[in-house]
Order: structure tokens, then C-alpha cells, then sequence
């Protein structure tokens, strides 16, 4: 569980978050939405300790990321707008690399590279290195990379862009998996229709604070729009008098 | 939760570094060349240099003269002087200009064919000596010279004598010349700083790793994702900072053994210098290299992991990769003696410490110490404030 209150960061005269506060529950896929600038990765960032908040407090599990980031960090799988390969490493040895970066015993993570492999469905990339990779297996490789260590927590900033349709419904599938563990999800995306299908909770965040949480039912009910990105532009437009 | 292992994810990160490292034909490239390459390229300069300089000596003066028959005592004259004569048809202006620039002779010696008429006339009877000054063949010319002035003087001596006058009386000084530079000893001050190069490949052959695996990163995208991970900066860090160093430190070793079988087999002597290098000096020498090269890894990590892309680190660090080299070029143009601040200056330390043992002298502990310490403890403070740099929140924001 991720619970945040009132997190605040101002870098020189710019107020990237301002008062971000917010609930993710395990067993649920939390969507993350905001425009872009909103201050959603500032804000995935200030959750695994790579940036100090100013004020405010976070709890991972309990455990505040600024206090204990490596704790955090173990507990959490991370996947960047960016993908990190390393174009002269396998599949396989990449996965390496970062299981044991996380700690994780060589008997495990050997077992834990082929269940990964057999759930995001890349057995055939696995022995490759990753120059010439499409897109679809260069996000696979990534979120393979973030599920490896079973963290409690995910954090994905848009992990189905670029995508096929397959890949797409693989990533999806591969999230209701984990939800049915227990994981608790939270993820930045554009997509409306993978919010509406797959994720139970919804975070509006923009200019830097939240402006709502709930299910997309409720989103839509509170606005009393019934398309779930006419209310999202709703929220996002009309700021006041919504209590998060 | 499992305790946190330091010390094998500071090994992971370094492992990881040299697998990737090894599999990048750029830096393999670089390590071979500077290994290899680097020593043979040396070598044969200094043979090069080593037989320029002690040729004159070996071979003598060789020179070609025109209607040479004219003047018998003149051609014993210059025999004597260890200079060979070749006996030349007469030829005209464009063939001796094209024989000089052969430098197949020193000079060519051209007597007209009035030269015995105007001699035994006793009017001057002229020589002409041909040269051409854009090659380095200034000092035989000038032996050729001294030897036709002596037997001008001895000629003109003979006559005055004939008519009863002291030859001593055209002769009010008499200039001796004394030489006490030899050509070996010029090029002995040339290769005393050439060899201080020999160090240089230090910084050469971590660069690639050093550069691919911090700007490399953050241009690939890929150091974020790094950074994110359950891992202190030291141990990332320094991970990346061994794998740099440890090639470095396998390329200058290797490069100072084949520099030493080299220097061994090259006859230095003839020059005036030495190598009285054992292979424990050797072995000494290269262990207290080991932090050169690791200062030279921390050095390229601190400046790389800054630079936006590895182009970028690359230009940089091609400017700071000379600056190790100013002290042992200050020190051997101001021609300061060995003192022992040399010895902690990172560099020159390493040049000053290899010249004095190819000397040969007693040395004592110090220098070696003090050679090891300066270079370990740069590039430990180096190493640290690379990891402050890292963990500070300017720096996650630019990756």
C-alpha cells in the first residue's frame, strides 16, 4: 500500500507538486492521470527516494522512501518513460543483472527469469541481445525487469505505449495476473479505455496537486458526465470545488 | 526482506561493466592499441633516434669529388680524417644538386679543371664545395670544411717558408676547438622525456569503459532506471570506476613489460643512458602504477558522468587527459633535478620513479610510497565525490 499526504516540491520558482495526496491499495491497478507536465514523474521519483519532498509525508508499506530508499526500492518495481537496455547484454543476462542487483539468490532468479518469460510471453527474446528490439519487446524486456524481484508495488509510467494489440493484451493480462496477487499497481497513462477496462482506482492529478480519486464510476458520477474522458477533462479543467 | 549484500552489488555492477565492456569492439580496439601498438611504435622510434644519433660516428663522412686527381694531398688529407672519397665524373649543376638530395654524401667537393694551372701559377685556384642545408648534414659539411682550410694552410706555410718566412707570422692565435656535447647525448635528453609517454596509456585504455558507462548511460537512458534500483551510489560508482581502472591497470602493465623487453634488447649505452631494470624493479614499478591507473578511471568518471553524451564526455576528456602530462613536461624542460615533492605529484611520481630506477641508483622506500599514496588518495576523494555528486538531487534531475 502507497499512502501519500500532501506532498509538496518546488524546484527554483516552479511548484512541481503541491499538495498530492492519495491512497493505493494492494490487490488494485491505480491509474495515475494527469496532462503531461502535471507532475507525474516528479512525483513517481519523489516515491522511490530519488528526489526529496519539501513537505508532506509518503509511506510505502509503511516505510518512507526518504528514510529507508532501498528498502522501498526492493519493494517496488519500476518501469521509466524510459526502457534502460543494454544493447550488448541478453535478455537474459540483463534480467540477471538487475535480479541481483536486487539481492535476489541465483537459484531464484533463474526460476523467476523463466516464470517472468513465460508470463510477458518472450521466450524467443531471451537469449537475444537487445539491439534490434521493437518496441513491443523492448517494453516486455523492461516490465520483465520491474516484475523480477516480486515486488509488492509497481509503479508504470505508461507501460503500453507503442504497443501491438497482442502486446498490449499480453501487458494487461500480465497486470490482472498480479493484481490477483496481491500487487498493488499504480500506473500513469493517456489510455482511457485501458482505465475504464482495467483499473479499479483512479488518481486525477493536475499542476501539481490531485484534484480526485476514485473508482471511474465514481469520477463520472461526481461530474455527472458519463464518458469517462469528458469527466477526466472536466476535472482537469474545473480544479475548484473538488474534494479528493 | 534479506540483509543487504554491499559488497557483491558493488562486484555485480563491476562484473556487469567488464562483460559489457569486453563485448564493445571501440574499447578493445583502444585497450589492444595502446598495449600493443604503443610500445612497438616506441620502440622503433627510439632505435630510429638511437641509430640517427650514432651514425656519424660509425660510418664517418662520406664525399664525392670532382677532378680529384688535381690535388693527390688533399685526397690523403681527407682520408685521414675518416672521410671516404668517391671518385665523380664531371658533372653538371643539376646532377650534384640531385645526388645531394639522396643524401647519399655529405657534401661534393668540385675542382675545375684550371685548378692545377692556377696552382702552380700560385694564383688562388678555386674549389667549390657543394651542399644543400635543408638536410642535417651541417656538422660533416663543416669537417669537410676544417680539413681544406688545414691543407690551405699547410700550402701556404710550404710557400712561405720557400721564400724564408715563419709560417707563425700568418698564424697570430691558433683557435683549438673542443666539442664536449656528442650527438648521443643530445638524443639521450629526447628520449629521457619520451619515455615519461610510456605512462600516458593510463589514461587511454579506461576511457571507452569509463565513458560508455556513465555518459553512455545517461545518453542510452538507461542510468535512471540504474539509480532507481536498491543500490548506493558508491557501490554504482565505484562498480563502474573498478571495471575503467582494472583495464587500465591490464594495459599499462602490460604495455610497461613489452616496453621493458624493448628497452632491454635497445642498445642505450651508445647514447649514453641506461636501463638497469630488473624484473622485480619492473614488477614494483607496475604495482605501484596500479592507482595511476585507477586515479585515471576516477578522473574520466567524475568528468564523464556530467557530460550529456558519450561524444560530449569524449571531447572533454581529450582536453583533460593532458594535464597528468604538464608536470613531467615542466620538470624536463625547466631540467629540474629529482626532488621528492616529484614523487607526489600523481604522473610525474610514475616518470621520476622509472627514470631513476633505469638509473640504477638506491632509491629507499619513499618514493615508491609516496608514488602509490598520491595517485590512491586522488582518486579515492575523486571517488567520493562522484557518489556525492550522484546522490545529489540536481544530478537525478538532469538524467
Amino acid at each position: 500500500m502507497i499512502e501519500t499526504h500532501d506532498v509538496r516540491k518546488q524546484f527554483g520558482s516552479i511548484q512541481a507538486l503541491d499538495g498530492v495526496s492519495f491512497t493505493a491499495r494492494d490487490g488494485q491497478i491505480t491509474a495515475l492521470l494527469g496532462p503531461n507536465g502535471a507532475g507525474k514523474t516528479t512525483l513517481l521519483r519523489t516515491l522511490v527516494g530519488m528526489l526529496r519532498r519539501d513537505h508532506g509525508s509518503i509511506a510505502v508499506d509503511g516505510i518512507d522512501p526518504e528514510r529507508d530508499p532501498y528498502t522501498v526500492r526492493a519493494n517496488i518495481g519500476f518501469l521509466t518513460d524510459q526502457f534502460g537496455l543494454y544493447e550488448r547484454l541478453s535478455t537474459r543476462e540483463y534480467l540477471t543483472y538487475f535480479g541481483q542487483l536486487n539481492g535476489m539468490a541465483s537459484a531464484d532468479l533463474h526460476r523467476r527469469i523463466d516464470e517472468v518469460s513465460a508470463m510477458l510471453d518472450m521466450g524467443e527474446i531471451l537469449e537475444r541481445r537487445s539491439k534490434g528490439f521493437s518496441q513491443g519487446q523492448r517494453i516486455k524486456v523492461a516490465l520483465a525487469r520491474a516484475l523480477l524481484h516480486r515486488p509488492r508495488h509497481l509503479l508504470l509510467d505508461e507501460p503500453t505505449r507503442g504497443l501491438d494489440v497482442m502486446s498490449t493484451r499480453a501487458v494487461r493480462q500480465a497486470l490482472a495476473t498480479l493484481r490477483s496477487e496481491g500487487c498493488c499497481v499504480v500506473m500513469a497513462t493517456h489510455v482511457m479505455q485501458e482505465v475504464s477496462h482495467l483499473c479499479d482506482d483512479v488518481i486525477v492529478i493536475a499542476k501539481g496537486h490531485t484534484v480526485a480519486q476514485g473508482s471511474p464510476q465514481q469520477l463520472c458520477q461526481r461530474t455527472g458526465i458519463a464518458n469517462l474522458e469528458d469527466a477526466f477533462v472536466s476535472l482537469v479543467g474545473t480544479d475548484e470545488g473538488i474534494v479528493a | 526482506m534479506k540483509p543487504v549484500k554491499r559488497t557483491s552489488k558493488f562486484l555485480v555492477v563491476f562484473l556487469k561493466e567488464i562483460r559489457e565492456t569486453l563485448r564493445d569492439k571501440r574499447a578493445v580496439g583502444m585497450l589492444a592499441m595502446f598495449t600493443l601498438m604503443y610500445p612497438i611504435m616506441f620502440g622503433f622510434i627510439l632505435h630510429q633516434t638511437i641509430d640517427r644519433a650514432t651514425r656519424t660516428e660509425r660510418e664517418g663522412i662520406e664525399l664525392a669529388v670532382i677532378g680529384g686527381a688535381q690535388a693527390p694531398t688533399l685526397m690523403s688529407q681527407l682520408k685521414q680524417k675518416n672521410i671516404t672519397v668517391q671518385n665523380l665524373a664531371p658533372s653538371g649543376e643539376d646532377a650534384i644538386a640531385e645526388l645531394l638530395r639522396s643524401k647519399k654524401v655529405a657534401a661534393v667537393l668540385r675542382l675545375p679543371e684550371k685548378f692545377t694551372e692556377n696552382y702552380q701559377a700560385m694564383r688562388p685556384a678555386q674549389i667549390e664545395l657543394w651542399f644543400d642545408s635543408a638536410t642535417d648534414q651541417d656538422r660533416r659539411r663543416r669537417d669537410v670544411e676544417d680539413v681544406l682550410k688545414a691543407y690551405n694552410a699547410n700550402i701556404a706555410s710550404a710557400r712561405l717558408l720557400a721564400h724564408g718566412v715563419s709560417p707563425a707570422t700568418l698564424a697570430p692565435i691558433d683557435l683549438q676547438r673542443y666539442d664536449t656535447g656528442t650527438n648521443a647525448a643530445r638524443s639521450a635528453g629526447m628520449i629521457g622525456s619520451l619515455l615519461g609517454f610510456l605512462f600516458f596509456p593510463a589514461f587511454m585504455c579506461g576511457m571507452a569503459a569509463a565513458v560508455d558507462s556513465t555518459a553512455g548511460e545517461r545518453e542510452r537512458r538507461s542510468l535512471e532506471v540504474l539509480m532507481a534500483q536498491p543500490i548506493r551510489t558508491w557501490e554504482l560508482v565505484g562498480g563502474k570506476w573498478l571495471a575503467a581502472g582494472l583495464l587500465a591497470v591490464t594495459g599499462i602493465t602490460l604495455e610497461l613489460i613489452l616496453a621493458h623487453i624493448g628497452l632491454s634488447w635497445l642498445p642505450l649505452e651508445e647514447i649514453g643512458m641506461t636501463w638497469r631494470m630488473s624484473w622485480s624493479d619492473l614488477a614494483l614499478l607496475c604495482l605501484v602504477s596500479v592507482p595511476l591507473s585507477l586515479f585515471a578511471a576516477s578522473v574520466q568518471i567524475a568528468v564523464a558522468m556530467n557530460a550529456k553524451s558519450f561524444k560530449e564526455a569524449q571531447s572533454v576528456l581529450s582536453f583533460i587527459l593532458f594535464v597528468p602530462m604538464l608536470p613531467g613536461l615542466a620538470v624536463s624542460l625547466l631540467e629540474l633535478k629529482t626532488a621528492t615533492w616529484m614523487y607526489a605529484v600523481p604522473m610525474l611520481s610514475n616518470q621520476t620513479l622509472m627514470r631513476e630506477i633505469a638509473k640504477g641508483g638506491e632509491l629507499g622506500a619513499l618514493p615508491f610510497v609516496l608514488t602509490f599514496a598520491c595517485s590512491a588518495v586522488c582518486a579515492l576523494a575523486l571517488l567520493v565525490f562522484s557518489s556525492w555528486r550522484m546522490k545529489s538531487e540536481r544530478y537525478v534531475l538532469a538524467v
